[in-house]
């Protein structure tokens, strides 16, 4: 194998494996569980240290708005509920009864911290969901 | 009445794609000139009755035909009618409609350039595009058509989305699709190589223009998804790493690797088994993006309508993978390089390394976009891979490509020498750490902000010198220095278009690092006559004022922007929109931004809430060099004009195949 093939072959390498790594480490660092509202209440005690992403919908009646941009309500799953409270931008098409996805940190009081609030519309036309004004990144 | 023309002309466009297919392939197997024939004015004929039935489409909408069940999903009485119009695309009947349509346009604008050329390879290239068109208008007809009536008795529709009512979203869809689509012609061009089994580098030349134009579309449609997200999504951003924003990055990037790789077959006859592949990839993963924007099978923001199509998607794109990958395997022998690589400090390798990256890039976007679905399928839980990923892997991957977008244009091929690199990076080099250090001496510290920014500037220089070494020359000649440049431009559009275009890329990229690396956020409740500080500006609320136009009620607050001395500058207005129409309930309101743009900082206002005392809540961001970004879109645009608009030389080219004459060079340049 001549010179010119083996630096070939490390330059070829060394960005494959630098690209595993990132891929790798990127995923492991960055993952987020995916749950109902009933499968984060299965998950207590150990759900506490991990951020999550939950989706359930709006309990009609139980939005609060504070005027510093804070928000409360709780989200079901039809059974159980918990109560969340974000501060952020809320999407337009945040209302009760549509199905909200929330991203933070479940707590013992059964409040989730968010920061992320997306919504979806329970359309049943032509389903849509155009909304993650919440998307704070 | 225009309906059943506008399903009627789908159903007849269905059998005479279908003809169409069958003629050009088996017209190229047998060699059957008229049946080949045949198959062309086919597939001008699907081109006319597609461009009827959306006519129809376009009919219906207008006159607010609400016995559709498209027009009563999409339009409703008080939407005004540009909104009307692009209805069109807003559904998922309707954008599938325009798919069909598009492709048939590009199928016949082939058919006409190419007559009479290539006679080998053409059949079985318009034989491809005819099987993708016969599979969509297929769905067109038979799944999901926009003509489909309603039972019932509507007085007025749905109503079309607030947030697709915007000039960016009326013009993005539509761009992309022709990206989209336009990917379809190259990756025909590569099928018809492939069955053919001419596969120098007659595809790629021929194809040329196509990919260019696909890649321009996308790019453009890219940016204006972004812009679009910026101003009416509402959270300071452009860009999320949704699903369906990824879908359509991704050809994009395998799109940008394949043009470069191609120019290496064209020069030195090597990397073709690559270029088959990357050109099959990217085809796929357009296919894949309608598919992941239609199919809703992964939530995201953009998926404004979706189905039960995905089966027949899947099916398609499995067809397409199992198909081009048997036709690749049995061609391989044909695919052998002619030539090898010398040296890793060499033009070949150079594009070597830039398509790896482009690659690799694409492949982690790829994973982090289906990670949930694979996720759940082995685990059984869905897991998610948010931003910080994307932005952890492209992050390098995108500063080797800067570096790479100054290397390879100016490194000699084979082997570059010791002249060669001096002569060409000394001082880009140079220009390139002195804007790093002194970035870094005014308080700079991001490292993957810092290292950007140089790398653009060593680009930056690199791509200066080319200019100011071609224009001297020509001045030196006696041509006045505008002149020189022109002329310098024109005489080698496809390398200083390029050149433009990555003038344009630098542009994007500083807008992107400075945006992301250095955003001021600030939140704050005010009472009417009280101030905010953010960053260099300072912003007074001076009130909110309600009223109403003919379809909607506006909640508008006012605030007055001053600078670093307390001077006013400019009054910004963020208002709450309500549409009053009932038939739009789930989607009824939305929040408009205030922003400001220099090409220095956005200043972009949220108005949050307010109460009946008179005070308000605000989101504030400055976003540096934001509109760096768009700026940039429009060098790149303008670079992609250059390399596309028609030159003497090729109309020679033309003109020699169709008549087989060939004219002496100098009379050709003597026309320019």
């Amino acid at each position: 194998m001549s010179r010119g093939r083996i630096k070939f072959i490390t330059g070829i390498s060394v960005i494959v494996i630098a690209l595993t790594y990132l891929v790798y480490g990127g995923v492991r660092d960055t993952m987020v569980y995916y749950l109902t509202v009933g499968e984060l209440k299965g998950r207590v005690p150990s759900v506490y240290r991990d951020k999550v992403r939950v989706s359930g919908t709006v309990v009609a009646g139980s939005i609060k708005r504070g005027m510093d941009g804070s928000l409360e309500f709780k989200i079901t799953d039809g059974k159980q509920s918990i109560d969340v409270h974000y501060r952020g931008v809320v999407p337009d098409i945040f209302r009760d009864n549509v199905e909200a996805v929330v991203e933070g940190l479940y707590t013992p009081q059964n409040v989730f911290q968010a920061n992320v609030l997306l919504a979806k519309c329970p359309t049943k036309y032509d389903p849509a969901n155009p909304s993650n004004k919440g998307k704070s990144t | 009445m225009m309906a059943e023309v506008g399903s009627s002309s789908v159903f007849v466009a269905f059998v005479i794609s279908l003809y169409t297919l069958i003629a050009s392939m088996v017209g190229g197997k047998s060699g059957r000139g008229e049946l080949v024939r045949s198959a062309y004015n086919g597939a001008i004929a699907v081109c006319i009755l597609l461009s009827i039935a959306s006519g129809s489409l376009i009919y219906e909408l207008l006159i607010r035909d609400f016995s559709l069940k498209y027009v009563a999903s999409n339009t409703s009485r008080d939407l005004s009618t540009i909104y009307t119009i692009t209805a069109f695309w807003a559904g998922q009947a309707g954008s599938l409609l325009l798919w069909s349509w598009i492709l048939s346009i590009y199928m016949t604008l082939v058919v006409v350039q190419n007559r009479g050329k290539s006679r080998e390879l053409m059949p079985y290239v318009i034989g491809t595009l005819a099987a993708i068109s016969t599979f969509f208008i297929y769905i067109v007809g038979f799944v999901e058509s926009p003509f489909e009536r309603l039972a019932g008795v509507v007085s007025d529709g749905r109503g079309l989305n607030p947030l697709l009512q915007n000039p960016y979203m009326a013009i993005h869809p539509l761009c992309l699709y022709l990206g989209y689509v336009g990917v379809s012609v190259p990756f025909a061009f590569g099928m018809g190589a492939l069955i053919s089994g001419r596969l120098g580098d007659e595809w790629i030349r021929n194809s040329r223009k196509w990919t260019i134009l696909a890649w321009t579309f996308l790019g453009t449609g890219l940016l204006l998804g972004a812009r679009w997200a910026y101003l009416e999504l509402g959270w300071g951003g452009y860009w999320a790493w949704d699903p369906v924003e990824n879908a359509a990055l991704m050809p994009w990037l395998t799109g940008t690797a394949f043009l470069h790789s191609v120019m290496i077959q064209e020069k030195k006859g090597m990397l073709k088994k690559w270029n088959m592949s990357l050109i099959i990839i990217t085809f796929f993963l357009a296919i894949l993006g309608t598919f992941i924007t239609r199919s809703g099978i992964i939530s995201s923001v953009h998926s404004f309508a979706q189905s039960d199509i995905g089966s027949y998607f899947l099916a398609f794109i499995g067809f397409v993978l199992i198909f081009s990958f048997v036709m690749f395997m049995m061609r391989l022998d044909n695919l052998r390089s002619e030539n090898r690589f010398d040296s890793i400090l060499s033009r070949e390798s150079a594009f070597l390394f830039n398509n790896l990256a482009f690659l690799g890039a694409a492949f982690s976007v790829f994973v982090g976009t289906i990670f949930p679905i694979v996720s759940e399928a082995l685990r059984g839980e869905k897991i998610l891979v948010g931003p910080p990923y994307f932005n952890r892997v492209n992050v390098p991957m995108g500063l080797i490509l800067i570096l790479l977008m100054g290397v390879g244009p100016l490194i000699s091929w084979r082997r570059a020498s010791r002249e060669n690199l001096v002569k060409n990076f000394l001082y880009p080099g140079i220009i390139g750490a002195i804007v790093g250090i002194v970035l870094f001496i005014l308080g700079i510290r991001g490292v993957s902000a810092l290292i950007s920014f140089g790398l653009c500037a060593f680009v930056g220089a690199t791509i200066f010198t080319e200019f100011y070494r071609g224009t001297r020359v020509r001045a030196r000649r006696g041509e006045y220095h505008v002149v020189a440049l022109m002329h310098l431009i024109r005489r080698n559009r496809r390398r200083y278009g390029g050149y433009i275009v990555h003038i344009g890329v630098i542009l994007i990229v500083i807008g992107i690092t400075a945006s992301s690396a250095f955003v001021v956020q600030k939140e704050a409740t005010l009472k009417r006559g009280q101030s905010m500080r953010v960053g260099r500006y300072g912003l007074r609320f001076e009130g909110i004022k309600q009223y109403r136009d003919d379809v909607k009620d506006i909640t508008a607050a006012t605030l007055t922007l001053y600078d670093r001395g307390d001077k006013p500058i400019d009054v910004l207005t963020s208002k709450k929109v309500l549409y009053r129409y009932e038939g739009n309930r789930e989607i009824d309101n939305q929040t408009e931004v205030a922003l400001r743009s220099t090409a220095r900082d956005d200043i972009y206002v949220i108005f949050v809430n307010f109460d009946g005392k008179g005070s308000a809540n605000f989101r504030v961001l400055i976003n540096p060099m934001v509109s760096w970004i768009w700026a940039g879109g429009l060098v790149l645009v303008l670079g992609a004009l250059v390399i596309m608009w028609p030159s003497g030389r090729e109309r020679t080219e033309q003109s020699e195949a169709r008549y087989s004459v060939k004219i002496p060079q100098h009379t050709s340049t003597a026309k320019i």
